[in-house]
């Protein structure tokens, strides 16, 4: 699905012209893959990589326009079971035009950052921007949820919580993989910055841009290591949570035991002293209540 | 403390829907306030200081959502949540 946008005026617009100097290719079909590869002349390896989630952020210089793949969070939806996945953009910039290519609809251009663009170089930047944004607030999500099912983890008896927490464990090596290769790709864009046409304020949001993805790389990587070192503990809650759960159903079992031991013991068929006496019913429920007494007396004692 | 409870309705009108960041916008938000606040969705209803909660709710866009309050500042609570909807919940993006 193509989405034609202008970069105008400073100013980002959607635009429904055929020929606006943004085109936004949303997972494209056949045809539009063709229009690419044949009249845009994209490397065809490099447009699938664009659309592959596990490829590696990169820029390449080809003789026409430079192609950069970088990564994204992809969106969460309650399907992922808690895990954050990762997806890959590409940006394919020419002389007069950007062609974005995405494998997953996503309202690009929105926000501050997009108000007030000098060049398509710059937007280029501000998407890359964008991303580092977008991983910091998923990682936010990712410090609330793990926070939440701590929470449910104390009190709880069940595997499923501790599953979620692996899949927030899971999602941050690939958020950690994801940044770390951005961030290689900024360096590139850096070191390749007067063959893309990057101009002394580009080159400036490119130091920021370093920095941002560094802290958002170390705050992963502080999240992970918490969500790594934890887990052992957070297991052994669960696992003593059970054991809570068998001790007081063990009680309870000894509690009713005992009794029935002492009115089974005078319900056999044979004879006994005081059978037939009038108050041996009440003396058999007697030393049945009693023995349930003997058991709360050496719990308290052995203070199990 | 005198308790009043205020209610309101809401449409999710983000493309991606109720999904990761403005679910933690809105439980970020709900903390500021003392009321308890809950959020109506379909036949469910959740807590709304809870991401967990939010997050398993699955609003996409169109869908409509009774944002439930009570406690001394629920009419606060609850006009600030519907401010986080009409702001688009302060993201810059998807």
């Amino acid at each position: 699905m193509l989405q034609q946008v202008e970069l105008a005026g400073g100013k980002v617009t959607r635009n429904g012209a055929d020929r606006s100097n943004v085109q936004v290719y949303v997972n494209p079909d056949a045809n539009e893959r063709k229009y690419l590869c044949e009249t845009l002349k994209l490397d065809e390896h490099t447009l699938a990589s664009a659309l592959d989630p596990d490829e590696q952020a990169r820029v390449e210089i080809e003789p026409e326009h430079i192609a950069i793949i970088f990564k994204r969070p992809k969106n969460y939806s309650s399907e992922d079971e808690f895990v954050f996945r990762i997806t890959s953009a590409g940006l394919f910039l020419f002389a007069d035009k950007l062609i974005v290519v995405l494998s997953e609809e996503s309202p690009l251009f929105e926000g501050k950052q997009f108000a007030k663009v000098a060049s398509l170089q710059d937007l280029v930047l501000r998407l890359i921007n964008s991303s580092i944004s977008h991983f910091v607030g998923h990682l936010r999500v990712i410090n609330a949820v793990s926070e939440s099912l701590e929470d449910q983890i104390n009190a709880s008896m069940h595997n499923k919580y501790l599953l979620n927490l692996f899949s927030l464990e899971k999602s941050l090596v690939y958020y950690l993989n994801a940044i770390s290769s951005n961030g290689r790709l900024i360096e590139r864009l850096k070191h390749a910055a007067p063959k893309i046409g990057f101009s002394p304020e580009n080159l400036e949001l490119i130091d920021d841009l370093t920095i941002e993805n560094s802290q958002c790389y170390e705050q992963a990587s502080i999240y992970s290591n918490i969500l790594a070192s934890m887990m052992d503990a957070r297991v052994s809650i669960v696992s003593n949570n059970l054991n809570w759960l068998i001790k007081t159903l063990t009680i309870i079992t000894i509690a009713i035991m005992l009794p029935t031991l002492v009115v089974s013991i005078f319900s056999m068929n044979v004879d006994f002293p005081g059978r037939q006496h009038p108050w041996m019913f009440w003396a058999i429920l007697f030393l049945a209540a009693a023995s349930v007494g003997l058991v709360r007396v050496i719990w308290w004692w052995k203070k199990w | 403390m005198f308790r009043k409870s205020a209610n309101r309705r809401v449409i999710v009108s983000r493309p991606a829907g109720l999904h990761a960041r403005p679910c933690l916008a809105i439980a970020t938000t709900v903390r500021r306030f003392q009321s308890k606040v809950t959020i109506r969705c379909r036949r469910d209803t959740v807590d709304a200081s809870d991401v967990l909660q939010l997050m398993s709710l699955a609003a996409g866009q169109g869908t409509e959502l009774v944002l439930l309050a009570s406690g001394p500042d629920a009419e606060e609570a609850v006009e600030a949540l519907a401010q986080l909807f009409v702001n688009d919940f302060g993201l810059p993006d998807e």
